[in-house]
Parts: C-alpha cells; structure tokens; sequence
C-alpha cells in the first residue's frame, strides 16, 4: 500500500518536468533565432557601413568571451593566455589571405627581409577549406598541448593563470621576433587582399563578414549551451567547486578540463579570425598581456558562468569604450577604469548574474517599496515549510 | 588471504622525517565493518589518504583485493571500488542532491560518455532510491548548499553509495551532529556494512561503541592493538594513550572491577552514595595508601560508568586467582547492601559463568562475610 502510494506522484512530475525542459529550450532557441535573424537583416539597413564594420568586430570578440567563460565561468580556471589562440586563429585566416597571388609570387614583405621562397609552413594556406579548419583546429592543438601539461601536473588557481601569462608572452615576443616568416610586429595585413575575388575591405566583403560572424556567435553560444548543461556542464561546475573530490569520485579530471581548454581556445581562434579580417590587420599586439586581461574584463562586468553575461558583458564594454573614446578623447581611460571598479565592488557576479538575483530588490528599495521579509534561505526554500504555510494558508481563508 | 579485502604490509609514510605512519600492518575480511579509533595525530587520517592514493607510501604497500595500490591515481583508486567520505561534508553546493547524486553513480566515468550519453533510466532510479534512504527526497531539486549540516554529511554518504563501491572508508560521519542524527547514522552505516566493507574512523565513543564490531587502534602511526570494543577499552595502553597516563591496574584487574559494577548495577537501582561507598570498597582492594585510593576511585568512575554484560566479561578472566577475584568482590558488592532478588539472580549467573568448583565458592562467600563482621 505504501509503495503504490508513493510511486504515482514520482511518475507524475518527472515527464511534467521533460516537457517543461524542452518548451524552455524551444523558447531559448525561438529568441536566439529572432535576436539573429534582427542582427543580419535589421542591422544592416539599420547602421552605416562604418558601424556595421564596428558591430561586426564586437560580435567576434563575443566570440572569444564565450571561450573564457567557459573555461573561467563554469570551470574554474582563469586563463589569462586566450590571447595566443585569438592570434593563432586571426594569422591562419592572414595568411590564406595573403596567399591569394599569381602563380610564383610570394607576398611582399618578404622582400623587405630578402627571403625568395615561401617559408614550408605557408604552403598548406593556399587552400580555403585547410584555413578553415585550421582556424579553429591550431588553436585547438596548442590548448591541447598546454592544457596537457599543466593540468596533468595538477597546477591549477593563481599558478594556472600565471603560466597561461607566461605562455603568452612567448609567444608575443616570438612573433615579434620572426620577420622573416611572419613579418614581425608588423603583422600581417588584410584589407589589401582578396577573398573569393573580393577585395576584402570592400563594403560587400564587410557584409559578408557580418554576416558570418554573427552565425559562428549563434554556433558558438549553441555549443556552450550544450556543452554547460546537462551532465557533462554540471560536472563542470563540480570541478570547479571541488576538483579533490571530484577525482574521488573516479573521474579524472585532466580529460574534461584539457577538453573544455580546447574548445575554449578553438572559439578564440575562430574569434580572432573574424575580427582580423573585419578590422584589416593582424599584429603581435593581438597577444599583448593587456588585451587578454580585457577579455577576462568582459565576462566579469557580464557575469561569470551565464553565458549571456559573456555577450552582454562585451558588448557593453566595447561599445561603451568606442562611444566615450569618440566623446572623450582625452578621458576615456578613466570611464573604462571606472566601470572595472563599480562591476568588481558593487556587482561581483557581473551584471546578469545582478539582475538575476539583486536587482528586484534593490529596484524596490529605491522606489521606495518595503522589502520582503528576509529570513534563512533554508526556510525560504524548505519544501516542508512551504507545505505547512499553504496548509495555513488555506485553513486561515476557510475561517475568514 | 583470498577472502581479504584490504591488506596493508609494513607501510611507513614520512614528511621530511616525520612518520606519519610507522611499520603499519592490517587487514580486513571482505564485508568487515572495522572502526579505527585513535588520538589526535595517530596517523588516522593519512591511513586513508594511503589507501586512496592522496598520499605515496615511503615504504611498504597497501594492497585492495590483492592489487598494489601505489602509484595509482586516486580516480583510478576510486573506479577500483574504494570510496572515501571526507571529515567535512563535501558536496558540490551549486548542485541539487539528486543532480550530486546523478554524477557520482554515473558508472562511465570518461568525458565523451558524459558528454553524449544521457542518463541510463537505470541510475535515476537508482539516484531516486537513494534520495529516499537519505531522506532527501522533498530536497531533491534545491540547491544542496541550503541543506543543514546533517543533511549534508547524509548526502556525502549518499553519494559514496551512489559510487557503489565494495569497500568504504568513512572519516569522522557523525561530528557535528545531533544525537538523533548521530543515532540515525550508526543505523545506516550498519546497513551500508551488509553489502559492503567499511572502514570508519571516529572519535565519539558513544557511536564506536554503537556500530563497532572490531576496533582497531592507531597510535603513533602504528597499530597499538586490535579487537572488540571491549577488549580495546580494558587495554591498559590504549587507556594510557587516551588519558594521558597510565592506569594503575592491569586488564585483568579493570575486567574484575568491571565484573564488580556489573554486580552493583544489577538492579538497576544504585543510589550515588551507594555508589560512592562501594567505589571506595573495590579501590581499597587493589591500593594500599589513602591518597591512592582517591585516585583510583576517580578513574573508576571514569571507566565503569558502562554496564556491560556479564558474557562479554568473564570469558576475558583467565587465571584462577582472577576467577577468583572477581567472584568475591562481587559478593561483597552485593551483600554490603543486602541481597535482593534481582541481584541474586545476576549474583547466581556470575557464578555459573565463572565455572568455579561449588565449595570453593562456598567457602569464599564465607570468608566474605567472616571480613565484613
């Protein structure tokens, strides 16, 4: 008798809960279409060719901060090195363009150095499809292989970003070093080539580029959706929250954080890729220590571990730069500084995470509502209480 | 040595010189409920870091069902069948239970399993039972980060479950919790010892004494003596390094004392001056000045405040003189307050154990009674 009682409401609100699941997705996917679908069709009527260009190049970066979101937000280590996969990505995609010559010709600057032959590394970004791939896979291999390393040895924390740090400016002074097969810090310009015949700082070129940006943002944001939920993101945020005993409950932990590492850096690639072309040039500044802390930047003013804290917080940052930097030549700075110090004291889990929890109370403060009594949040939560206020509750409404 | 689970040969661990553990021997049957006391800095601790790889031993090894444990991940440890429960409760506070539960019976542990698979229909009843024997079940689906205390701990052994592993080693289950909850937990982990090994570590006698069948004591990174929580509590060293110094009596002597308050708690009825005069008569037999007496009268109190039954006692007296002993304090205990019928019958059951020849114990509870005239 016991048992027949207690099974039917087991059995009724687990497929409840399913349908309720999928109609969330269903939502989420019906947004993130229609949020798209403004961004490629509105927004090119919309803005001029110079803001679109402007937009395109934020929409990239997004990209990127997906990537650290990920691998920061949801699992826990701070990686202050995506800046090497940002310009990994961003060259590939270069050098193909730089590539699109005569039959016998080598780029330019080559002979700026004397060099008369192709360096052998050149020669497979003749072909589209291997820059393609290889935007996100070189990206991808080298997060592989530093991911391997570090997380087999178990460094993690404050010694895990100092190492991605470090990592990244060996690779910045080597690319500033290597005039001969990358031209040094003179990077690698795009604007003056072409892409399928296109001359690449052409307004349809931009378009184009717009236009693919923004499907690789809505590629990138379904593949951290996927990847955050189910069982394999909570295990994420498990690492993140307790890696010891995660590894003693028989995972190993080095597979899945190596993993999340690469899929981090293949967006960074992809990301660094999209902005190189839609801003005409790729430099070794691209790994300079400051912009890789901005990226971190981005995603806390968002809010760490949402993903849409991750788009929001960039776009806001940038575009809120490009407008005072326009107003305020001189000052700027100051305003960016500003906005770092209220996020880090005022908003620590960034804006989303703000308006997720805080924000409706802190609204009504101000408007001068009273606030819901506050009491332990065991109490708020505790499904027995909740059953005994509604049995009150209803016994009181039967008496009035 | 087929039949054991774990066995761990001559295992030193040293810090920097330190040794932890020293020259460190056990072994347990398969489906053991063993409980491993000790004091503070006995090396309890680092014995089961050993086992689940936390910790390399310097020397020896540790050996689960007959495979070397060294040099094994602790993941690698933990798919063996060795789950470990921490001191504090640790579970992934921006979890639900039931999501905490979900990742730990998850039994294909690598990333594109997790990634692609969804969860076999299998585990989340298995997931739901658990809840269930938890507890958890209106809990199931908030944050595990506003559950109390116990409620944690309870989701932590929850979750060794959940790993189904065939040995579990348990620190510390009951610190922090209420007496009912500590009660609660003695009966689970009762439960777990059914189809699993388990080892425990405790401090709270109390519970020890709840769910311990063989006990075995550290001290000093090595075992100082193993056996029933009996046993263990009469041992005169395992006392020495708990209290702090040595008792005056022997394990012989402390059982006959024991025998003693076994008889003057026979009825149940045993008002604190009764108690107060008899601790005196029984301290008197075994220290010759006053000033020694206090002091043992002082530790008997603090060791026979159990009433332990007669069977578990007098099969530890050996000796003849002890038999002895122990039949002629009883006696005295009994007869100094007058016999009633309880008493009789404990007095009558004492003597039956004890298996002494019938004039001798006539002529002892002669001589008795001839002292107290």
């Amino acid at each position: 008798m016991t048992v027949d009682t207690s099974l039917p409401p087991t059995n009724g609100t687990a497929p409840v809960k399913k349908t309720g699941k999928k109609r969330k997705l269903a939502t989420e996917a019906v947004i993130i279409g229609a949020i798209a679908l403004i961004f490629i069709v509105g927004a090119p009527l919309v803005l001029s060719d110079f803001r679109l260009n402007l937009l395109g190049r934020f929409l990239s970066l997004v990209i990127v901060a997906l990537g650290i979101d990920l691998i920061w937000g949801f699992t826990g280590l701070l990686s202050l090195g995506h800046g090497i996969f940002f310009a990994l990505g961003g060259y590939a995609l270069a050098m193909h363009l730089n590539l699109q010559l005569p039959e016998g010709q080598i780029p330019e600057f080559f002979g700026l150095y004397g060099v008369a032959e192709l360096p052998w590394f050149w020669t497979p970004f003749y072909s589209f499809p291997f820059t393609v791939v290889a935007i996100f896979v070189i990206p991808g291999i080298v997060a592989g292989l530093l991911g391997y390393l570090v997380f087999r040895n178990r460094i993690r924390g404050v010694y895990f970003s100092i190492l991605t740090q470090a990592a990244l400016v060996v690779f910045f002074n080597f690319f500033n070093g290597q005039q001969k097969l990358i031209n040094g810090t003179n990077g690698l310009k795009t604007d003056t080539e072409e892409i399928f015949g296109v001359l690449a700082s052409s307004d349809e070129a931009r378009l184009g580029f717009y236009i693919v940006t923004v499907l690789m943002l809505v590629g990138g944001y379904v593949v951290c959706r996927w990847l955050t939920s189910g069982r394999f993101g909570r295990l994420l945020m498990a690492i993140r929250d307790d890696e010891t005993r995660v590894r003693f409950t028989g995972y190993d932990p080095t597979g899945f954080k190596v993993f999340v590492f690469v899929v981090s850096g293949a967006l960074a690639g992809v990301s660094g890729a999209l902005y190189t072309v839609q801003s005409g040039i790729i430099t070794p500044n691209a790994m300079e220590v400051a912009f890789s802390i901005e990226m971190v930047i981005w995603v806390a003013v968002g809010g760490r571990a949402t993903i849409v804290g991750a788009v929001i917080g960039t776009l806001i940052v940038r575009w809120g730069r490009t407008i005072l930097s326009e107003q305020f030549p001189e000052i700027w700075l100051f305003f960016l500084g500003a906005l770092y110090l209220i996020v880090v004291t005022v908003l620590p889990n960034g804006i989303v995470g703000w308006l997720r929890h805080q924000a409706a109370g802190q609204l009504r403060s101000v408007f001068g509502r009273s606030q819901p009594v506050a009491t332990y949040p065991s109490l708020e939560f505790d499904p027995d209480v909740k059953q005994e206020k509604e049995a009150l509750q209803s016994s009181s409404t039967k008496e009035g | 040595m087929a039949a054991n689970i774990l066995d761990i040969d001559n295992l030193t661990v040293s810090f920097d010189g330190f040794k932890a553990l020293n020259d460190l021997n056990f072994h347990m049957n398969e489906g053991e409920l063993r409980v491993i006391i000790g004091p503070n800095g006995a090396g309890k601790t680092t014995f089961l870091d050993v086992i689940t790889g936390k910790v390399q031993p310097t020397e020896g090894h540790a050996r689960f069902k007959g495979k070397n444990l060294s040099r094994r991940s602790e993941d690698a440890i933990a798919r063996l069948g060795i789950g470990r429960k921490f001191q504090t409760p640790r579970v992934y506070l921006n979890l639900t239970p039931r999501e905490n539960l979900e990742l730990t019976c998850n039994r294909t542990k690598t990333v594109w399993s997790t990634l692609f698979k969804p969860t076999p229909s299998a585990e989340r009843r298995t997931v739901s039972g658990l809840l269930e024997t938890i507890g958890l079940v209106t809990k199931a689906d908030i944050p595990s980060a506003l559950l109390s205390h116990g409620e944690k701990q309870w989701l932590e052994i929850g979750m060794l479950v959940a790993q189904s592993p065939d040995l579990l080693l348990v620190d510390e289950p009951v610190a922090g919790m209420t007496d009912e909850e500590t009660e609660r937990t003695g009966e689970l982990l009762i439960a777990l010892a059914e189809s699993h090994s388990v080892i425990v570590i405790e401090h709270d006698m109390e519970f020890v004494r709840q769910i311990a069948r063989q006990v075995t004591v550290l001290h000093q990174g090595s075992v100082l003596c193993e056996g029933t929580m009996d046993q263990v509590q009469n041992d005169p060293r395992v006392i020495e390094v708990y209290l702090g110094q040595a008792p005056t009596l022997t394990a012989e002597q402390m059982t006959i004392l024991r025998v003693a308050a076994a008889m003057a708690w026979a009825d149940k009825n045993f008002a604190p001056v009764q108690q107060d005069v008899i601790l005196s008569r029984l301290s008197r037999h075994f220290a010759p000045d006053p000033e020694f007496q206090d002091e043992l009268k002082q530790e008997l109190r603090d060791y026979l405040a159990k009433d332990i039954p007669l069977e578990d006692l007098v099969p530890q007296l050996k000796a003849k003189e002890d038999k002895e002993m122990a039949l002629t304090l009883g006696y005295e205990v009994i007869v100094s307050n007058g016999i009633n019928e309880k008493e009789a019958v404990v007095y009558q059951h004492l003597v039956d154990l004890l298996g002494l020849p019938p004039e001798r114990v006539t002529q002892l509870e002669t001589d008795v009674r001839a002292s107290m005239n």
